[in-house]
């Protein structure tokens, strides 16, 4: 701490923090949650299937993702940095020191501050403080402070001060400030945890869902053990946050069989109270849909032209050899659906692109 | 994309970042050049509290001029404040740093500095496009080529630091030779315990501080690094400290460890000439 910081212009020191504080840790919990489970499960699979721009995304994903929060910031922490502490003398009110093994004790103290240009105020802190120095601190003494003058509930008890104010805090006399103490943003807790969970796996569905062909299409043409026949619709999230839904079909059963995709992706919207869908992913035996989240819009998935399903597939395998595995993908990236279906042959992949009317748009294959 | 393309993807990526970095440093806006370095002067050591914690080093108050208003600014070593100040006596100069336009980020060193010029980052950035190329080299041309890429430029790194790592041990031998020997005592010993959050596991650092008087009647306090018998209870014991006159932050209570330490550097380095070019050679045998 310097001298000449206390005779700085007086800004705000009164109010409570931004209640922005808590949601932007929960946004960025959450975005990090999901950064870490996409970013790990493409590196992962990508290893697994040997698959070099998977390995790549995977790592350059947190990569960039650190690299744009380090930009977005940067204004906030340039501001912060900016910001000339301001040194002011407090009354410790009460404090409470969690006493442990460790010599830095992380205490809790409640203190009245009277800056030399400003109303006084109060306000609740937590800082480590040795052991040693523990006894240094009892209910009405006087110490140093310092803190950042727009955010005064950032403030840190002086440990060290200058002759100056160690001569000033000696000799001085603070009073009580009434009311309720202006408390630092409160650490995130269980919802805090929960969204970041929720994005890791968010994270992890969105990879095996967008690289699904990649990934499992070897299993599929090996016809291995029957997964469980059942259908399920499993939710990931509540309100905020998108839902996926999965049906998978009996063995012996197909998705092209005459009605049973329109049922299945019925049996997913039907009753719930659903924004329309992000993308549909169809397979001989598996329907996955991801849904909108709250606030955006997506396309109504019972109307695809499920009639015109068979005959598309059909032809989008021409040249392709005898079938071995389908995949239809609808997304309205672009504004306007489009149905994508790629169908792997013994002679190759060949792939089809239709409008949302079933009208054939693009074919092409290797 | 294969493994080559992203290869040179990494490669263009960093030569970019590293030229970027260089043109910064040439235009005098890198971090380093818009640092104000100035010496500071030590005015007053507080006394070590016995049983404190090393953390923030000694406790010192250090006043320096400002250049822009000409005044006087006294600091204290306050919370993360650069350099830890370990070895302190009045008058003792020492560097003080800050971003321009912000005094009370200030940040002290052990000694005053020479302004940089930031080419730090951008060298990491070189260096890193050199990795790029061995393992390009490694991928395409078979492995022998990282063994010869990694192998034989850091020889000759190691090779040209050879010259100076003997230097710097003579010029500590010389040190060594020249220092006064002068009675001193253990003034506080610090203690710190750290906890593991895991399993519980405590660790526990004793650090003595020792206190001497050098001939011209300066007192140093300084905290003491090497090993003292049972150095928790060390505290008033005398020692016997040896001292470098032209500066006492040089100083050891063990002459002869410091002398083998210094010789240890000088075998380090030639062993790692030798493992560096027997690896260059055996990628080169193998070609």
């Amino acid at each position: 701490m310097a001298h000449h910081v206390h005779n700085q212009r007086m800004t705000i020191t009164a109010g409570a923090p931004p209640a922005q504080g808590p949601r932007a840790d929960h946004a960025l919990g959450f975005v990090t949650g999901g950064v870490i489970g996409a970013s790990l499960t493409a590196f992962v699979s990508g290893c697994v299937v040997g698959k070099a721009s998977l390995i790549v995304g995977g790592l350059v994903l947190p990569a960039v993702t650190g690299l744009l929060f380090l930009l977005v910031t940067q204004p906030r922490r340039a501001r912060e940095a900016a910001a000339v502490p301001r040194t002011a003398l407090a009354v410790i009110e009460s404090l409470e020191a969690v006493e442990g093994v460790a010599s830095d004790v992380p205490t809790r103290f409640e203190l009245s501050v009277a800056p030399d240009d400003g109303p006084a105020f109060r306000v609740e802190v937590r800082q480590s403080v040795n052991r040693v120095e523990l006894t240094d601190y009892r209910p009405r003494g006087i110490v140093v402070v310092e803190y950042p003058p727009d955010r005064p509930w950032k403030l840190r008890i002086v440990r060290r001060p200058t002759p100056e104010w160690e001569e000033r805090a000696a000799g001085a006399r603070v009073d009580s400030v009434p009311g309720p103490a202006m408390r630092s943003e409160s650490p995130a807790g269980c919802a805090g945890c929960f969204l970041t969970l929720l994005g890791l796996l968010l994270g992890v569905a969105a990879v095996l869902l967008l690289f699904r062909a990649d990934l499992f299409d070897r299993d599929e043409g090996k016809g291995g053990a029957a997964p469980e026949p059942t259908v399920s619709s499993s939710t990931f999230a509540t309100s905020m946050t998108s839902e996926t839904g999965t049906v998978t079909l009996d063995p012996g059963r197909s998705m092209l069989d005459e009605g049973e995709l329109r049922a299945a992706v019925e049996s997913l919207t039907q009753g719930a109270d659903r924004h329309g869908a992000f993308t549909l992913v169809a397979q001989e035996r598996l329907l996955t849909v991801v849904f909108a989240p709250e606030g955006l819009s997506g396309f109504d998935p019972r109307s695809l032209p499920y009639d015109r399903l068979p005959a598309l597939v059909e032809e989008a395998g021409n040249g392709a050899g005898s079938r071995r595995s389908w995949q239809l993908t609808a997304e309205n990236v672009t504004g306007s659906v489009t149905l994508r279906i790629v169908v792997t042959g013994d002679r190759g992949t060949r792939t089809l692109e239709a409008d949302e009317h079933g009208k054939v748009l693009s074919r092409s294959g290797s | 994309m294969g493994w080559d393309g992203f290869l040179l993807l990494w490669c263009a990526a960093w030569g970019v970042a590293a030229l970027v970095g260089y043109g910064m440093s040439l235009a005098g806006v890198t971090k380093a050049q818009r640092t104000v370095r100035l010496a500071g002067r030590i005015e007053r050591v507080r006394e070590p509290r016995h049983g404190g914690s090393r953390t923030g080093g000694i406790s010192v108050v250090v006043s320096y001029r400002d250049p822009v208003t000409g005044e006087q600014v006294t600091v204290t070593n306050d919370g993360e404040r650069g350099e830890m100040i370990t070895v302190a006596w009045e008058g003792r100069e020492i560097g003080v740093s800050h971003p321009r336009g912000r005094p009370h980020a200030y940040r002290f060193s052990n000694v005053p500095e020479q302004p940089g010029r930031g080419l730090g980052w951008p060298t990491f950035a070189v260096f890193l496009v050199y990795v790029g190329l061995v393992v390009l080299a490694a991928v395409d041309r078979g492995w022998p080529w990282a063994l010869i890429g990694f192998g034989g430029p850091w020889a000759v790194y190691a090779a040209v630091h050879l010259p100076a790592t003997i230097r710097a041990r003579n010029d500590h031998v010389a040190r060594l030779a020249a220092m006064e020997t002068v009675e001193g005592s253990v003034v506080a010993v610090l203690k710190d315990v750290s906890v593991d959050q895991d399993d519980g596991h405590t660790w526990t650092t004793i650090t003595p501080v020792v206190s001497f008087t050098t001939r011209e009647g300066t007192v140093v306090t300084a905290h003491c690094t090497e090993k003292l018998p049972n150095a928790a209870e060390a505290r008033g014991r005398d020692v016997t400290v040896h001292y470098a006159p032209a500066d006492p932050a040089h100083f050891t209570l063990n002459r002869s460890a410091e002398q083998r330490s210094r010789n240890q550097d000088v075998t380090f380095n030639v062993l790692t000439i030798v493992v560096l070019a027997a690896t260059a050679v055996v990628g080169v045998a193998f070609l």
